[in-house]
C-alpha cells in the first residue's frame, strides 16, 4: 500500500466521526494556542528589550562611573524614597553635589584589566545644551543629548533608520517627547534640520548647530529620555562647551563606557576588578535583565499550562483512537485478509494521530496569530497601555517557532497514537472478521 | 487430475486452547486441491470447516501438519509473503459480505489493489472491469449500503476477482441471501471458475450448492468422513468395477447422484 493512500484514508477516516474528531483536535488546539501564544509573546517581548540592550551598546556593555559617584547616586535614590540602606551621612571631606570625575590614572588601569577592550573605552562627555528650536515653533527646549555609546549599536527607531556616526554632516536621533514639540509627527520629521543652540557660560555667545534629524528613538522601558548625536555634532558641541577651559580640564569625564569579554568573565568578575581601581560599573543585566526574567518567569508558567494542556489532549487522541479501532474491528480484519501487513495497520493508525495533531496545531498557530495581530493593534491603539510603545511588538510568529511547535505536536500525536496503534496492528484477521 | 495439485494438506490439525483444555478443531486432514477444480467443504457448524478454510487461505496457522501452495511448504513462508499471496492469488467471499458500507461501490473494489499498491488510473479501471463481470458497472459511484444484498455479494465477488486469484475462497456466499438471488451469485461463481479457470473452495452446510461443485469433502468433528464426486467426472475417472482406482486409503468415495439429494 503506498503512503499517499494510507494518508489518504487516514484523513478520509477522521471524517467518518465529525464531532468526536473536532473534538479531539479542540483539545490539541487549546494546547497548541497556548504554546505558540506564549512563545509569540517572548518573541515580542525579547526583541522589544533586545532593541533596548542594543541602544545602551549591547551586551559586554559597560557604564562606568567613579564609586564616590555611585554612591552619591544610591543615596540620591534612598532620599528620594525606598533603598534600603537609609540616608548615607554627610561627609565633608566629599564632593556630594555631583560626580567625582574619573582621572587619567584609573583610565590607563581600566585599559590593562583583562577582559575589558582598551579600544571600546569611550569617555562621555556630557554635552551642555541651551536649547533646541525649529521652524515649525517659536518655543525653545532644554534637552539631554550624548554621542552614541559604543560597541553593536542598534538603537531602536521609529522608522527604522539610523545615525551614519562617521558622517560629516550634523545627525542625530531625536528623544521622542520632542517631536510634537517640535511642530512634527513621527514620520514627517525625518531628515527635517533643527535648531540646536549652544551658548557659552562665561560670555553668553550663542552658537546654532543646523542639524538631520535621521530619525526618532522608539520610547521604552530604560529610556533615559536622551537624543543620540553623530560623532560630529557631539565633538562639535564639545568643543564649543570646552573652548574657554584649561586644557586639563578639557579631557575630564564623570563616567566612561566600555566593552568586556562576556563570554570569557561573568558580570560580578569585572565589577570586583573595576572595584580595585575605585570604580563602579553597570551592565545591561543590571539595566534591563530584571525585566526580562520577570517576563520569562511568567511565560514559562503559561508555556507549562500549555504543556498540561498537551498531555490532556494526548489522552484524548488514545481514547479517540482506541474507540476507533473498535469500530473499524471487521474492517481491521478485512484488510489484514486482503493482504495489508500489521506494519502498514499500525501506520494508518499512528499517522490518523499524527493528522490529528497536525490538524489541532494549526488550528491553534492560525487562531493564535489572528487574535494576537488583533490584540496587538488594539493595544497599540489611542488610550491603550502600549500606546506610548510604537515598537514593542507584543506578538512576534517566526517560522521557527511555528514549525517547532508543529512537529512538537505531531510528535506528541504520534506517540499517543502507538497504542491504539499497536492493538489495530495485533488483531487476528479472522477474530476480527467475526466481531459484531 | 494428473497433475501437481494446487493446495495440498497433510496431517491438518489445529487446536485451540492449552493442555486439558485444549479443544481440537481438526484432527488430521489430508486434501488435495488441484487447479480449475470447484470444491465443497461441507459440514455442520462446529465441524471444522471454517477452520479449515482458514487455514487454507493461509489466515492462520495450523498447530501441526504441512500446507503446501503449488508444492511449496507455506509454514516456511513469513508473514510478508502469506500476506503478498492472500492478496494476489486469493480472492474472498464471505458470508457477512465484509463492505465498508458508507465507502462508495468502487472503492471497495479497489481495496485489494490499493493494498497491492496499484496505482490510481490502473486500479480504476481494473475495479470497473471487475464491476462489468458482475453486471454493476452503472452502480460503482453508489454506496454501498444503498445496495441490495445480492448486489453486495455481487460487489464482493468483484472484489474477489479484481486482483486476478487463482483461488476464490468463499464461506457461506448464499447464506445471508433468498434462494433467487444466491443462485445468480452461484451462477457467477461457477462461471468465473469455468470462463477463467479460477479454483473454487466453498464452504458451507447447503447440500444443494455443494452439489454444483466437482468435489465434496464432508467434515464432521474435525475430519473428512466422506469425499465425493459429481457424477459425471466419476463416470470420466472411473469405470465402476474397480473400486479403489486413483484413490486415497482413508476417504471413501462416494458417487453422488444430483438428483437423488
Amino acid at each position: 500500500m503506498k503512503v499517499i493512500d494510507i494518508i489518504k484514508d487516514a484523513n478520509a477516516n477522521l471524517l467518518r466521526n465529525k464531532l468526536r474528531t473536532f473534538l479531539t483536535i479542540l483539545a490539541i488546539f487549546i494546547g497548541s494556542f497556548a504554546i505558540v501564544s506564549t512563545s509569540a509573546i517572548q518573541a515580542g517581548v525579547n526583541s522589544f528589550i533586545d532593541d533596548q540592550v542594543n541602544s545602551y551598546g549591547g551586551e559586554g556593555y559597560l557604564a562606568i562611573v567613579n564609586k564616590d559617584s555611585m554612591d552619591a547616586l544610591e543615596g540620591l535614590t534612598n532620599a528620594m524614597g525606598g533603598g534600603n540602606s537609609g540616608p548615607i551621612e554627610y561627609d565633608p571631606d566629599k564632593k556630594q553635589d555631583g560626580m567625582t570625575p574619573i582621572n587619567e590614572e584609573q583610565i590607563e588601569k581600566l585599559k590593562k584589566i583583562d577582559g575589558i577592550d582598551g579600544d571600546s573605552i569611550v569617555k562621555q562627555k556630557s554635552l551642555d545644551i541651551t536649547y533646541v528650536t525649529s521652524k515649525e515653533t517659536d518655543k525653545k527646549y532644554l534637552m539631554g543629548a550624548e554621542a552614541l555609546p559604543p560597541g553593536n549599536i542598534k538603537v531602536a527607531t521609529i522608522n527604522g533608520h539610523s545615525l551614519d556616526l562617521k558622517a560629516d554632516e550634523y545627525q542625530l536621533l531625536l528623544e521622542h517627547t520632542y517631536v510634537k514639540a517640535l511642530g512634527y509627527d513621527d514620520q514627517n520629521i525625518v531628515d527635517k534640520k533643527i535648531k540646536i543652540v549652544v551658548k557659552d557660560q562665561f560670555t553668553n555667545e550663542e552658537k546654532t548647530f543646523e542639524a538631520r534629524v535621521v530619525d526618532v528613538i522608539a520610547p521604552g522601558v530604560v529610556s533615559m529620555s536622551m537624543s543620540y548625536f553623530n560623532n560630529k555634532l557631539a565633538d562639535d558641541i564639545y568643543e564649543e562647551n570646552t573652548k574657554y577651559y584649561p586644557p586639563e580640564y578639557k579631557d575630564m569625564t564623570a563616567a566612561v563606557a566600555a566593552n568586556y569579554d562576556y563570554n570569557k568573565y561573568s558580570a560580578e568578575e569585572i565589577k570586583d576588578k573595576l572595584e580595585d581601581i575605585g570604580l563602579s560599573a553597570m551592565t545591561i543585566d543590571d539595566i534591563v535583565g530584571s525585566i526580562k526574567s520577570f517576563f520569562d518567569v511568567i511565560l514559562t508558567v503559561f508555556k507549562i499550562f500549555g504543556f498540561i494542556a498537551l498531555i490532556a489532549a494526548a489522552i484524548g487522541i488514545i481514547n479517540t483512537l482506541f474507540m476507533a479501532v473498535q469500530e473499524r474491528t471487521r474492517e481491521i480484519g478485512l484488510d489484514k485478509a486482503l493482504g495489508m501487513s500489521s506494519g502498514k495497520v499500525f501506520a494508518s493508525f499512528t499517522i490518523e494521530a499524527i493528522s490529528l495533531g497536525f490538524w489541532g496545531s494549526v488550528f491553534g498557530i492560525v487562531v493564535s496569530i489572528i487574535i494576537g495581530n488583533i490584540v496587538n493593534v488594539a493595544f497599540h491603539a489611542e488610550g491603550a497601555f502600549l500606546e506610548s510603545f510604537p515598537t514593542f511588538n507584543l506578538v512576534i510568529y517566526t517560522i521557527q517557532d511555528v514549525i517547532t511547535v508543529t512537529l512538537l505536536i505531531m510528535f506528541i500525536a504520534f506517540l499517543a497514537g502507538t497504542l491504539p496503534a499497536r492493538r489495530a496492528a495485533h488483531k487476528n484477521p479472522i477474530d476480527s472478521l467475526r466481531y459484531e | 487430475m494428473s497433475k501437481k495439485p494446487l493446495i495440498s494438506t497433510r496431517n491438518l490439525r489445529k487446536s485451540y486452547g492449552r493442555r486439558s483444555a485444549a479443544f481440537e478443531a481438526l484432527k488430521g486432514i489430508n486434501l488435495d486441491i488441484y487447479e480449475g477444480e470447484s470444491v465443497a467443504i461441507i459440514g455442520k457448524s462446529g465441524s471444522g470447516k471454517s477452520t479449515l478454510m482458514h487455514l487454507l487461505a493461509l489466515l492462520d496457522k495450523p498447530t501441526e501438519g504441512t500446507i503446501k501452495l503449488e508444492g511449496k511448504n507455506t509454514s516456511q513462508f513469513r508473514q510478508h509473503k502469506l500476506n503478498d499471496i492472500r492478496n494476489k492469488k486469493f480472492g474472498f467471499v464471505f458470508q457477512s459480505f465484509f463492505m465498508n458500507s458508507n465507502d462508495t461501490v468502487l472503492n471497495n473494489v479497489i481495496l485489494p489493489l490499493k493494498i497491492a499498491g496499484v496505482g490510481f488510473r490502473e486500479r480504476r479501471r481494473r475495479a470497473l472491469e471487475a464491476l462489468r463481470v458482475v453486471d454493476l458497472a452503472d452502480k460503482a459511484k453508489n454506496k454501498a449500503n444503498d445496495l441490495s444484498g445480492g448486489q453486495k455479494q455481487r460487489v464482493c465477488i468483484a472484489r474477489a476477482i479484481v486482483n486476478d486469484p487463482k483461488v476464490i475462497f468463499a464461506d457461506e456466499p448464499t447464506g445471508n441471501l433468498d434462494s433467487g438471488t444466491g443462485e445468480r451469485i452461484i451462477k457467477l461463481l461457477f462461471g468465473l471458475n469455468e470462463r477463467k479457470g479460477i479454483t473454487l473452495i466453498i464452504v458451507t452446510h447447503d447440500q444443494d450448492l455443494a452439489n454444483m461443485c466437482d468435489r465434496q469433502i464432508h467434515i464432521a468433528d474435525g475430519e473428512v468422513v466422506e469425499e465425493g464426486i459429481k457424477q459425471e467426472l466419476y463416470d470420466e475417472n472411473f469405470d465402476g468395477d474397480n473400486d479403489n482406482d486413483g484413490m486415497r486409503e482413508k476417504n471413501t468415495i462416494k458417487r453422488i447422484d444430483v438428483e437423488e439429494d
